[in-house]
């Protein structure tokens, strides 16, 4: 883990006071917005300040898992195993975490067809990667666990003391969820990783730079940028299956050194307005950092 | 290279190339197949100076090597420079491609990793004929993508009958089967074109890597 910055001596008491208002608003959220639970976590790397609520439950990681995948990728290339422009046969057939049985990434569950029409071909590791990230491309994302392997993503994670992320498997294994081998991840645990990214300690400076880069590249912009104004920028990643939303990323408030986020959701799978309540507590932090009377500017 | 015989690529002895790539290519080396029996490995490859040659160098009407050649980076480093090293029997394997392909009447297009890949590629199994260059994974022909039983038992079926000999892997989802690709292959068949270099009778490949 990157050491933490100390917060100023007159920090405490301003801070704990916008720090009980968030609280107290995120307690009426949760009630109000209809979510099963909530889970945040905030890292400001300008004054050290942290700010958590129910930030140590687990959740189903949904796509989350995938900067779990992309640390991996990157220890990988650290390791000089791979180079980014490595190339990689493109093919959809993985095997369950449950018992080997081969299963594939169904086109019309991911949210990327890209990937799925290089069939056959190779693509590059950065374009695999940019894919997993940015439209959370699933069949990206299982060609990169398979290529590096579950121990690689899991000793990555373990090198920077994450311990709030819990990767065991790939997306779209049928078989492993039906027997509850999932993903799973805390609030705490996303904002430890990104801030690992954020604070450019993942391996080198170079090569967080690239994986900022990439979560820069985010298409699903309905989560924490919403509500954030236009000049505000926002390295991260989304996650959604029937039962959760989850947001995670860098916000960089502009003149301000950025702050790290997670809010995750858990919800019926009826349940609806996922994306705003995220928006609304990533406004909610927004404001609360970076208020006239806030400090780290 | 006599004047009778023009193609372009030149036959070099596995074992008298470097030792990284010799260790990759292992040749002659004997591995074993999925029931035990004992291959020898190919000892006698074409050098492929670089892509554009692979590109350029048309093996039948409607196969050109670079086809054959297109291993990811799970094939071992010292393999994935050019110059780069086929088996010979890639000209075998060639025609007889093209013999399929002029039966479906169609493209005929090969997967990445599916023609030649050498024994130490990361998905290379026991003595997998693509090691010997005679073995082609088809995933697509024409707009047809080979993913279920209908499509690859359709065309194992034209293979089996435009190519006597040949081998179709069955459908299925187990080991020693195939659910997303049409795999065809000639066999352990090892060719030694006439300008290869000398290989002393009866000299084992381990014998005549110490001569």
């Amino acid at each position: 883990m990157p050491q933490l910055i100390e917060p100023p001596a007159a920090f405490d008491s301003t801070q704990s006071e916008a720090a009980e208002r968030l609280r107290a608003r995120l307690q009426q959220i949760e009630r109000d917005s209809g979510a099963r639970a909530l889970g945040v976590a905030v890292y400001d790397t300008a004054t050290g300040f942290s700010f958590r609520y129910n930030a140590e439950r687990w959740f189903h990681a949904a796509s989350t898992i995938k900067l779990a995948i992309l640390l991996g990728v990157y220890s990988a290339i650290h390791r000089g195993w791979l180079l980014p422009h490595s190339r990689l046969h493109v093919r959809n057939r993985f095997m369950s975490a449950v018992n080997g049985a081969p299963f594939r990434v169904a086109p019309d569950r991911d949210a990327n067809a890209a990937v799925h029409t290089a069939l056959g071909k190779m693509l590059r590791i950065s374009d695999l990667a940019r894919h997993m990230i940015a439209t959370s491309s699933n069949l990206a994302t299982n060609l990169l666990l398979d290529l590096v392997g579950l121990d690689t993503a899991q000793q990555s994670l373990a090198e920077f003391s994450i311990d709030g992320v819990d990767i065991r498997r790939g997306v779209e294994d049928e078989r492993a969820f039906e027997r509850g081998i999932n993903n799973r991840v805390t609030a705490a645990g996303l904002v430890d990783l990104l801030h690992v990214i954020a604070d450019r300690a993942a391996f080198s400076r170079e090569l967080s730079d690239q994986m900022l880069e990439l979560l820069h590249g985010q298409e699903f912009r309905s989560g924490i940028p919403a509500r954030l104004p236009a000049a505000v920028r926002v390295a991260h990643k989304t996650g959604e299956i029937s039962t959760v939303a989850h947001d995670a990323g860098v916000v960089y408030p502009p003149d301000r050194k950025p702050y790290v986020i997670a809010v995750l959701t858990e919800w019926s799978p009826e349940g609806s307005g996922r994306s705003a309540t995220i928006a609304e507590i990533s406004h909610l932090v927004f404001e609360m950092l970076t208020s006239a009377d806030g400090h780290g500017r | 290279m006599g004047d009778s015989h023009h193609f372009p690529l030149e036959v070099v002895d596995g074992l008298r190339l470097e030792k990284a790539v010799r260790d990759a290519l292992r040749p002659g080396a004997v591995v074993h197949d999925d029931d035990g029996r004992a291959r020898r490995l190919p000892r006698f490859f074409y050098e492929i100076p670089s892509w554009d040659h692979a590109m350029r160098l048309q093996l039948t009407p409607d196969f050109a090597l670079w086809e054959f050649i297109q291993t990811d980076v799970r094939e071992a480093e010292a393999l994935r420079a050019f110059p780069r090293y086929v088996p010979c029997a890639v000209t075998l394997l060639a025609p007889s491609l093209q013999r399929f392909r002029d039966a479906v009447g169609t493209f005929v297009h090969i997967a990445a990793n599916g023609g030649y890949r050498s024994p130490s590629h990361g998905v290379s199994g026991n003595a997998s004929p693509h090691a010997w260059a005679t073995a082609v994974n088809i995933y697509r022909v024409g707009d047809t993508y080979l993913d279920d039983r209908e499509a690859i038992e359709r065309y194992a079926a034209i293979a089996r009958a435009a190519l006597p000999g040949v081998w179709t892997r069955p459908f299925g989802w187990g080991r020693g089967l195939t659910d997303d690709h049409l795999h065809l292959d000639l066999g352990y068949v090892v060719s030694i074109p006439r300008e290869a270099p000398a290989d002393p009778a009866g000299v084992e490949p381990e014998v005549a890597l110490a001569c």
